[in-house]
């Protein structure tokens, strides 16, 4: 006979999509959206009703041909369903992998404008280093670096589309390690793709980290995959609509901003004329005797120590607009130091969504808008993002899905990074004369609008003198050598979904990436370098076809099997053009290529193709929700690797067991063992197998020369293998658990060009081979030491610790002979960032200390350090673990939660304090010595300072040495590069999150169906560094170049309040 | 089973074999005449080496500090990766060349002008480093070269010179215009060849008086420069990135990091020296006073550099009819070519030549160059017969302050003779290096080979000598 009935949940809405099933055979159906079925079946059998999320039920066939029934929700089960590869939903006690899941609320209450700054310290094993620049890149490692030269950020999948996380830097082809920005040489963070993502419009976040658990996504998925699913609508009649607004404030943290001595002024030394040999002289007033000027020229601040009472012209005594013109001023530091320069940023994030759902489909729309100002005068962001998702059952067996994402960022004024004149940080933390007020620069420009700089090189006297000539007017540059740059970004998918059989659903998905951009940059006349005017513009698509057969079968009783077989297609293209303004604008302010003085020299093209299909296929058994194995395969042929060693196939295999289901304690709500083998191969870039030539700007004749890099015709794909094991629990109710994992990953055949001696005639050698092998521990816990009705107090803590080592780079193809290192980065101050066998990756390298028993050896006659010379490692750019405490106290509707989040260890070079010391522009440079003499005095008068080492012959050091001008010992002019390399630990108080939902009684009795708010904290307080004057997570970019800052940026607390209605 | 055709290779750039052979060439001359100019602190610093220039703020270059800008490094990278291995290139296409198209007279000629300036290439290397590598050079299926000894190499670019002499057919064409330096003239070719020949004998006289003697010997019979017309002078253009390199740092930069350095303003200015009017800025009212060298010398409170170095169309020069002139002084002196009683005359048309080359005439009495330099050479400081102690001394001040633009001959003058006495910079307190140290990276991607030179080197110290440079 035929049963029928209702299923509805525990509030006694209609369920729909529940698994009826005849107990005992394969007759099954589910339930329809009113959350009715119907199913024959005889007196006497059972009907088995499951549903991810809710206990299964099993009700015995009678008389009556009705059965309804309320399922209830399985709390232990509720939260472990996860998307995995592919936008497979597993049960997460089935997974032989780690992963972790993160839900929207983690990253849109607290927002960052990169949603990924919100992870920090929530997942284990997930590096992320955010970047303090105005919508600049995160750099996001999971479980350490893998590969040696390539990429080494995570997938990004959001709702089965693919998007790329390639970095935003200036640099034209997939290979964006080798853009100058990221090396220190000037330029822009635009920040990386991912960041178009729209933190409002995340559902939840789900972390794969092991190659166990992207295998099926294929060689991109070697360093991980965040998955990302969007909100949707549901399928539940009427119309929702949510209103979101938020406003965020955002401060300099002083704790990472220089201090500067205040007792001295302008100069290198004494070298001058004037008191002392510290000043210009000039006759200014006309009266026929020289008068005092600040030695403009220098850009220091080992000069004249502070005087009051002694006059002196200084820059702004010679713009005729200035209230000081031709006027000498008190000899005094500047009234306001750098700092003057930071306003409050404010960022302003307003959403509004429509969901909407019927009998046949659901949709959601939301729009959001971002309007961001940084701390820098004239720094602006703005994001307007549009995102679709909607499904509509156009039979009972097919379902069609569109998911759409437009995405439009506009950013003008991006904060300069690395050693260059649009970094005003390069001043202010390496050249630059304590006795400027700032605020009269500030003034200087805006009454001016001209380039009044405090340093210039010419007679003070004359227009023609004034000009600049190392540093410009800060606000000059801010104001008026602005980049701007616009992003168009669409991606989303298109999908079918047929329910072919009860047990096999088949899947056609088309996804699409692309987007342009136009990055512009502007050098204004009248500046230190060469008026400019740059445009680069590049077009990035790509294209994924997915055809999905999943299925899935009840073996027995006890036995199911399910999996997926499928193939892949991607295409992917990136076309870019640069061009360059060559000799000057012939117009001021006119930033157009025509404009420029000279003929344009050639634009720079780069047109990057790669295609590859995958074949994979995966089955799962799973025993009695005890034991589950689950094995997987992909096979790639790429398009970028040589023509006869394309394909390639690499497998893997997982097992879970749930053994808490074999003991029956009440103590024990959960415990699972995991283990799993598996390999990822891995492609390579294009146009790495066949050589060209490179086409420098001609001359009167063409010009062609043989490019740096020497291809490898012969190279197969890389292979990283890795197995871990896991132990999942949780006990008492779920009120504390923890899961640990142990993993070790090797990557093998790696494919990149290595740094060789320029004297093959080469800069680079496309090898394949060394292997980085990664090992760690990754540790997550919960606890909630109360719970009562109304209140919960809970902890989250997560602890992390990867090692990573350089096994083998590659051998001289003529002698067999083992290379041992390479050079990754050659960096400003002599450092360089390399993979050195034996070592961690990423190892610093520069001069040394020389050491004497562990003790630095300081020369007796200087009293300065001895250096060694010969590059050497001296840091590792590797924390040693980082870990993340969350405490979530919720009463009712008030929730309170904070984040603790904290990195030990790791090694960072300061360019800042390698020149800083010797300009004296930092308190450590002025004060006084041990003896209470100004450091600064000569030796002989008891100045100077008394360097903790000892003497060559081991004796402990007794010679003071000299702080008097900027060849001084601490400076670049003498220091080791050791000397400069900063512990880069950190405690931070990352997160704080105080939110209310307001009672449904008083929300009954408005138009809404509910409201709440949130007041938030982010990056509040640096509990305890090592790192002086600067924020130790500060870089120039994401990439593999870490551990180096050259003007860095002071981090932001931000502050702000969030606001959700929804009716 | 895949459809990816070419889509490998990429489509912006030239492929293998695919660019005419002369391009290459071409890229490679300019590549090794802006080495040679540069005055980057990044590049080149000779003319920091040599004294004639100061720093005005930023001093390391002038005290010695070759680890901050690692010009080493660069220097190394540019002649081997962008001079070197585009030389090599080109060689390769040619000899692929189609002889039914070209005469093989032609092919040869174009051969030896790359082995010439290959030799060129080189010597300075070895002067700059003493060992390189050499023999395993230029081979990317050998990342590991290791150096050779530096006094081996210049026996083996000797012969080197000597063959390439040998296959060039007068009266053929070479390169035509893409010959950035003499238009494809392969008789000009020889004459520098011959030039060079000479400088490498002078270089090596005391290390092996014969073979210098045979070479300067057969360098003069065979022809080398004879007047200005011959100097092989690369024309830069007046816009970026053509313009001479020293045009980019001086104007371009709009910095003020140069002046001329006391050492030489001093002793230009003891002598009267007429040059200075070209050398120096007259900004100073009252006498030309030189920067510090070494100490940080305020750009307003000293004498600048002269227009000459301001103008982006100034050529860059590799040798010079002058120097050949100095080398044919040095030559008699140390009895390789001619007997010493034949210096005076060289070294007369020398500072002549150098008067002519500099165009130091008076333009307001309308004197010629040349006149100028007969009176000059009248100043018993100036002639031969009395100038110094020494006829090293005598010509090597007068070398050295010809080649005011040339830091790199003027450093190796010093080198070799120990003249005009130097400044010790105050910072370092260092004598003037007697040769680079190596690049900054060659420990980490050659480590073995580096540590074998630099112990042959006895040290990788800036006091190690080349193999010439002997006490």
């Amino acid at each position: 006979k035929t049963i029928t009935g209702t299923v509805s949940d525990q509030d006694g809405l209609p369920l729909p999509g529940v698994n009826i099933v005849v107990q005992g055979t394969t007759n099954g159906t589910q339930t329809d959206f009113d959350g009715n079925y119907a199913i024959s079946a005889s007196e006497g059998q059972s009907l088995v009703f499951s549903y991810i999320g809710y206990k299964n039920e099993t009700r015995a066939i009678g008389a009556s041909t009705t059965i309804n029934l309320q399922m209830s929700e399985d709390a232990q089960a509720l939260d472990e369903v996860v998307v995995t590869a592919l936008g497979i939903k597993r049960e997460k006690k089935a997974l032989g992998y780690a992963t972790t899941n993160v839900g929207g609320d983690e990253v849109n209450t607290a927002k960052e404008t990169n949603f990924v700054n919100s992870l920090s310290g929530k997942v284990a094993g997930l590096d992320i280093k955010k970047s303090n620049t105005l919508g600049g890149s995160s750099n996001i490692i999971l479980r350490g670096y893998t590969s040696i030269t390539g990429n080494n950020q995570p997938l990004f999948v959001i709702d089965g589309t693919p998007v790329s996380n390639i970095s935003n830097a200036s640099s034209a082809s997939f290979d964006t390690t080798t853009s100058d920005q990221t090396q220190g040489r000037g330029g822009y963070d635009f920040g990386n793709a991912a960041m178009d993502i729209n933190p409002e419009d995340i559902e939840s976040i789900n972390v794969l980290k092991g190659a166990a658990a992207s295998n099926l996504y294929g060689y991109r998925a070697a360093n991980g995959v965040i998955i990302i699913t969007t909100k949707t609508g549901k399928r539940k009649k009427g119309l929702g609509f949510t209103v979101n607004s938020g406003v965020t404030l955002s401060n300099y943290d002083k704790d990472t901003f220089p201090k500067y001595q205040t007792e001295y002024g302008a100069g290198y030394g004494a070298y001058y004329s004037g008191p002392g040999g510290y000043f210009f002289e000039q006759d200014i007033d006309g009266d026929g005797l020289d008068d005092l000027t600040t030695v403009f020229t220098e850009d220091a601040s080992f000069g004249a120590a502070f005087d009051p009472s002694l006059l002196v012209y200084q820059w702004d005594a010679f713009y005729p607009e200035s209230p000081n013109y031709l006027q000498a001023t008190p000899w005094a530091p500047g009234k306001n130091d750098f700092s003057h320069i930071f306003n409050t940023g404010v960022t302003l994030n307003n959403s509004i969504s429509v969901s909407a759902g019927s009998d046949t489909g659901s949709f959601r729309l939301g729009y959001t808008n971002l309007d961001q100002t940084g701390i820098y005068p004239n720094s602006k962001l703005t994001r307007n993002s549009v995102d679709f998702n909607g499904s509509q059952d156009i039979s009972e067996k097919l379902t069609v899905g569109v998911k759409a994402t437009f995405t439009k960022t506009d950013g003008s004024g991006r904060n300069g990074t690395g050693y260059d004149g649009r970094n005003v940080a390069q001043s202010y933390r390496q050249w630059y004369q304590t006795n400027v007020d700032m605020a009269a620069q500030e003034k200087a420009y805006y009454d001016t609008g001209r380039n009044v700089s405090w340093n210039f090189g010419g007679d003070p006297l004359t227009q023609d003198g004034r000009k600049p000539i190392f540093l410009n007017n800060p606000y000059f540059v801010l104001f008026e050598s602005y980049e701007s740059d616009t992003r168009n970004r669409i991606f989303g998918n298109v999908n079918l979904t047929y329910k072919a059989k009860d047990w096999l659903t088949i899947t056609g998905r088309t996804s699409l990436d692309t987007y342009s951009e136009l990055q512009e940059g502007r050098i204004a006349t009248g500046s230190v370098d060469v008026p400019e005017y740059s445009r680069f513009n590049r077009t990035f698509t790509e294209l994924n076809y997915d055809l999905l057969f999943n299925y899935n079968f009840d073996l027995s009783e006890k036995l199911t099997l399910d999996g997926v077989v499928g193939s892949t297609a991607r295409q992917q293209r990136i076309e870019s053009i640069r061009a360059v303004t060559s000799g000057g604008l012939a117009v001021p302010k006119l930033y157009a290529l025509g404009n420029s003085v000279n003929l344009l020299n050639p634009p720079t093209e780069y047109l990057g193709k790669l295609k590859d299909y995958g074949f994979f296929g995966n089955a799962s058994f799973g025993y009695n929700n005890l034991l589950y194995l689950d094995i997987s395969g992909r096979y790639d042929i790429s398009s970028t690797l040589p023509e006869e060693n394309n394909g390639f196939f690499y497998p893997a295999v997982s097992t879970s067991f749930v053994f808490s289901n074999l003991i029956n304690a009440d103590w024990l709500s959960f415990a699972k063992v995991r283990a799993n083998y598996a390999e990822v191969g891995n492609s390579t870039n294009p146009y790495r197998v066949y050589d060209s030539y490179a086409n420098p700007t001609n001359f009167t004749v063409p010009f062609f020369s043989v490019s740096n890099q020497k291809s490898n015709a012969d190279f197969v794909n890389e292979l990283t293998k890795s197995y871990e094991v896991g132990l999942e629990t949780s006990f008492a109710n779920k009120r504390f658990g923890f899961d640990l994992a142990y993993y070790s990953t090797q990557s093998t055949n790696q494919i990149y060009p290595v740094a060789v001696s320029r004297a093959t005639g080469y800069h680079t050698l496309v090898v394949n081979s060394g292997q980085v092998d990664n090992k760690g521990i990754e540790a997550s816990a919960f606890v909630s030491p109360i719970r009562t009705e109304d209140f919960e107090w809970a902890i989250n803590g997560t602890w992390a610790k990867n090692e990573s080592e350089v096994i083998s780079l590659f051998t001289n193809p003529a002698t067999g002979e083992e290379v041992t290192n390479l050079q990754m980065a050659s960096l400003q101050g002599g450092i360089s960032i390399n993979a050195t066998v034996g070592q961690p990756y990423g190892s610093i390298w520069g001069s040394n200390f020389t050491y004497i028993d562990g003790k630095k050896v300081i020369d007796p006659t200087t009293g300065r350090y001895v250096v060694d010379g010969t590059p050497q490692p001296i840091g590792d750019i590797n924390p040693d673990w980082k870990g993340g405490i969350t405490n979530r106290l919720t009463y009712k509707d008030l929730s309170f939660s904070f984040l603790i989040d904290v990195q030990k260890g790791g090694d960072v070079f300061s360019l800042d304090t390698w020149y800083g010391y010797a300009t004296g522009i930092y308190d450590i440079t002025a004060g006084t010595n041990e003896l209470g003499n100004p450091k600064r005095d000569p030796v002989s008068e008891g100045g100077g300072i008394l360097l903790e080492g000892v003497n060559p012959d081991g004796t402990p050091n007794t010679t003071r040495t000299s702080m008097g001008n900027y060849a001084n010992a601490l400076g670049y002019v003498r220091a080791p590069n050791a000397l400069h390399v900063y512990d880069a630990s950190y405690v931070k108080l990352r997160e704080v999150t105080l939110s209310y939902q307001l009672p449904k009684k008083l929300v009954d009795n408005l138009p809404f169906n509910s409201i709440s708010m949130s007041v938030v904290g982010r990056n509040l307080w640096i509990i305890d560094k090592n790192m002086p004057y600067s924020d130790p997570e500060a870089g120039l970019s994401s990439g593999n170049i870490q551990g180096y800052q050259s003007g860095a940026h002071p981090s932001q607390k931000e502050y702000g309040f969030n606001l959700k209605f929804q009716f | 089973c895949s459809d990816f055709g070419d889509m490998n290779i990429d489509p912006k750039e030239a492929k293998i074999g695919e660019a005419p052979p002369e391009t290459l060439f071409a890229a490679a001359t300019k590549q090794l005449s802006d080495q040679m100019t540069s005055t980057s602190v990044n590049r080149n610093i000779f003319r920091l080496f040599a004294q004639h220039w100061t720093e005005t703020t930023y001093t390391d270059e002038t005290n010695y500090n070759l680890i901050t800008h690692d010009q080493p490094g660069t220097h190394w990278n540019e002649l081997y990766r962008d001079v070197l291995r585009d030389f090599d290139e080109s060689r390769r296409l040619i000899n692929l060349t189609d002889t039914q198209l070209t005469p093989p007279a032609v092919i040869d000629n174009q051969l030896a002008i790359i082995s010439i300036l290959e030799v060129f290439t080189y010597h300075v290397l070895v002067d700059s480093y003493g060992n390189v590598p050499f023999s395993e050079a230029i081979d990317i299926n050998n990342v590991l070269p290791k150096y050779d000894d530096d006094e081996d190499i210049y026996m083996a670019i000797i012969d080197d010179l000597d063959n390439a002499m040998s296959m060039i057919t007068v009266g053929e064409p070479s390169f035509g215009s893409s010959d950035l330096i003499y238009g494809g003239d392969v008789s000009a070719w020889i004459k520098f060849a011959n030039s060079l020949k000479l400088r490498l004998a002078v270089r090596i006289a005391k290390v092996n008086p014969s073979k210098a003697a045979t070479m300067a010997t057969e360098a003069v019979a065979g022809g080398v420069f004879t007047s200005n017309a011959d100097n092989a002078s690369f024309q830069y253009l007046s816009a970026d990135p053509n313009t001479n390199p020293v045009w980019v740092d001086l104007v371009q930069s709009g910095r003020q990091d140069f002046i001329p350095a006391n050492t030489n303003v001093d002793i230009m200015n003891a002598l009267e020296d007429p040059r200075r009017r070209i050398y120096y800025d007259q900004n100073l009212e009252g006498d030309y006073v030189g920067g510090i060298y070494g100490s940080n010398s305020p750009y307003r409170d000293y004498t600048h550099l002269g227009s000459i170095f301001h103008q982006p169309e100034t050529p860059g020069i590799l040798i010079d009819y002058p120097e050949v002139e100095f080398l044919l002084a040095e030559a008699a002196e140390l009895n390789l070519v001619g007997t010493p009683a034949d210096a005076e005359a060289h070294y007369n048309n020398a500072i002549i030549g150098s008067f002519v080359f500099w165009d130091a005439g008076d333009p307001e009495t309308e004197t010629p160059p040349s006149a100028i330099a007969l009176d000059y050479l009248s100043k018993p400081e100036v002639a031969y017969a009395t100038a110094a102690t020494t006829w090293q001394e005598k010509i090597a001040v007068q070398k050295w302050i010809h080649l005011f633009n040339r830091g790199f001959e003027a450093w190796t003058t010093y080198r070799l003779y120990g003249f005009p006495e130097m400044n010790v910079p105050e910072i370092s307190g260092e004598p003037v290096p007697r040769r680079y140290t190596y690049p900054l990276d060659e420990p980490s991607v050659n480590g073995a080979n580096y540590s074998a030179a630099s112990e042959a080197m006895g040290g990788d110290t800036k006091a190690s000598r080349i193999f010439w440079d002997v006490e």
